[in-house]
């Protein structure tokens, strides 16, 4: 047996079956971020509250999925629910175990986010008339951004890598096809080198994306050292 | 136009207002002063109900603050609220802090707001700046936008709380010459401030606050002159 054979090697790398594992693999990383952050807001919001009843339903939820192994969760979801009468095929458990177990680490960073808008600027827009909906949309969450993109931008470079944990329940993503692609011919380092090119494709394309995000919401807190261009209008109202 | 009338407030066993009772009439400019901790911010912040009160009651233009039928944010969008610290939103360039609420607490078009918003800010001096960010301003030309942010709801008073105290000698002069055509042009204000020249050539009425209570309140003219009571005086020479 070789060391390393090339044509393996490339022939798993042109390989569909392993390019849609890793299709399956985004689309389970962006459902789980979108819905975990959907859900993590809303539990930051609870966890937030001075009501009881809305504070401590978000702790439990919280101290439940980060205190468990992902891969508990992703197993008692699928092979438990279906005895209360709910049957899941593969892909439904596996973005539900996904998401409930991102929410709640996107619950804390996202607490993290809202605590850390000043009360003063909260005060301000209290004292223009704005309602505390309003308030939530226009300032509370927008601020927060700025605060939560950094630490949401590592979450999801480990959700990436976390989907795979759901090879344990046969979803069909990257490693667990790149596994079964081991039993026909062998090639483990090949075949492994190959699903590290894609993960290391998509964690590197999310860095890209996560640094855009990071300039936009720091756009505002740059100081500029150029002056900062006048719409024309603005220009008009100058001279009028 | 403001009137208090034996407004109490404790936090705990600790009183902070004791019994304040004073009617600020259409037009005037009243400068309240006192040692630090007396309870000078808790009062105008009682105003504009950014602090509760425990008894009494205070009418902004005939609307009782504390009744559970007074719509708090639409009396705070008529009394405008100039803070220490600015509280420039700032995720918001200079312009979008002034028509944030002009479109969503009084519904005016972008049009129309974006036009009211240029104009106060060729009033304070500032036309130019319209498109930067709060960050790529002085503490003084901050405080200005605060002050046209606040003028921009067309309120029927402006409470001012330590607005020149964050800043640079410099730049009080800036804002208190806002300040000063401010009252010239027929503002009702509530002040609170150490620039006891400002108090002098501008106030009509001094307020002079100690530990929680309304000592003094006499026009301007008396209160410099020396008919203080002796606490107002020995806090004169402090400060002076
Ligand atoms: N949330 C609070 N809990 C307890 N005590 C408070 C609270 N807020 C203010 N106080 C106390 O109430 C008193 C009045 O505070 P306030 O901020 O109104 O004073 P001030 O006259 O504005 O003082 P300064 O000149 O320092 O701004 C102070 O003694 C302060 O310690
Ligand atoms: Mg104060």
């Amino acid at each position: 047996m070789q060391i390393w054979n090339w044509h393996g090697f490339f022939m798993y790398l042109g390989s569909g079956f392993i390019f849609r594992g890793a299709l399956v693999t985004l689309m389970l990383t962006v459902f789980a971020t979108c819905a975990g952050f959907v859900l993590g807001t809303v539990v930051a919001v609870m966890k937030r509250s001075r009501h009881k009843g809305l504070s401590l339903p978000a702790r439990f939820y919280i101290w439940l999925f980060r205190g468990t192994p992902l891969l508990v969760q992703l197993i008692i979801i699928y092979t438990g629910l279906p005895k209360f009468g709910i049957r899941l095929d593969v892909t439904t458990a596996a973005l539900i175990g996904l998401s409930l177990n991102e929410a709640a680490y996107l619950a804390e960073i996202i607490r993290a986010g809202l605590d850390a808008v000043s009360p003063g600027q909260i005060a301000a827009a209290r004292a223009l008339g704005l309602e505390e909906g309003q308030i939530a949309r226009y300032i509370t969450f927008p601020q927060a951004l700025r605060i939560i993109v950094p630490p949401l931008g590592n979450s999801v470079n480990g959700l990436l890598k976390t989907t795979s944990i759901t090879s344990v329940i046969s979803m069909e993503e990257l490693l667990r096809r790149a596994q079964l692609l081991v039993q026909e011919h062998f090639m483990v380092l090949e075949l492994f080198t190959v699903t590290a090119i894609y993960y290391l494709a998509m964690t590197s394309a999310w860095d890209m994306i996560q640094r855009r995000l990071e300039n936009y919401v720091n756009r505002p807190y740059q100081r500029t050292a150029t002056p900062v261009l006048l719409e024309p209008e603005a220009n008009i109202a100058v001279t009028s | 136009m403001i009137r208090f009338e034996n407004v109490c407030k404790s936090y705990g066993s600790f009183q902070v207002l004791k019994n304040c009772s004073a009617d600020i009439g259409r037009g005037e400019v009243v400068v309240v002063c006192g040692p630090s901790g007396s309870g000078k911010s808790t009062l105008i912040k009682c105003v504009n109900a950014l602090e509760g009160f425990d008894s009494g009651q205070i009418f902004v233009d005939g609307t009782p603050v504390r009744d559970p039928a007074t719509s708090l944010p639409r009396l705070r969008a008529r009394a405008g609220m100039v803070f220490q610290g600015f509280e420039l939103f700032h995720h918001m360039t200079v312009l979008e802090n002034i028509m944030l609420a002009q479109r969503v607490v009084l519904d005016r078009s972008a049009e129309d707001a974006r036009a009211r918003s240029l104009k106060l800010l060729k009033r304070v001096g500032l036309a130019h700046h319209a498109m930067k960010y709060p960050v790529n301003l002085s503490g003084g030309q901050q405080q200005r936008v605060a002050i046209a942010r606040a003028l921009s709801m067309d309120p029927v008073v402006m409470l001012f709380d330590e607005p020149t105290s964050a800043l640079d000698p410099e730049m009080v002069a800036e804002v208190l010459a806002v300040m000063t055509e401010l009252a010239q042009a027929g503002m009702t204000m509530m002040c609170v401030t150490h620039e006891m020249a400002f108090a002098r050539q501008v106030a009509t009425r001094i307020l002079f606050v100690d530990q929680g209570e309304i000592i003094d309140d006499m026009p301007s003219a008396d209160f410099f002159s020396g008919q203080c009571s002796d606490r107002a005086r020995n806090f004169l020479e402090r400060i002076l």
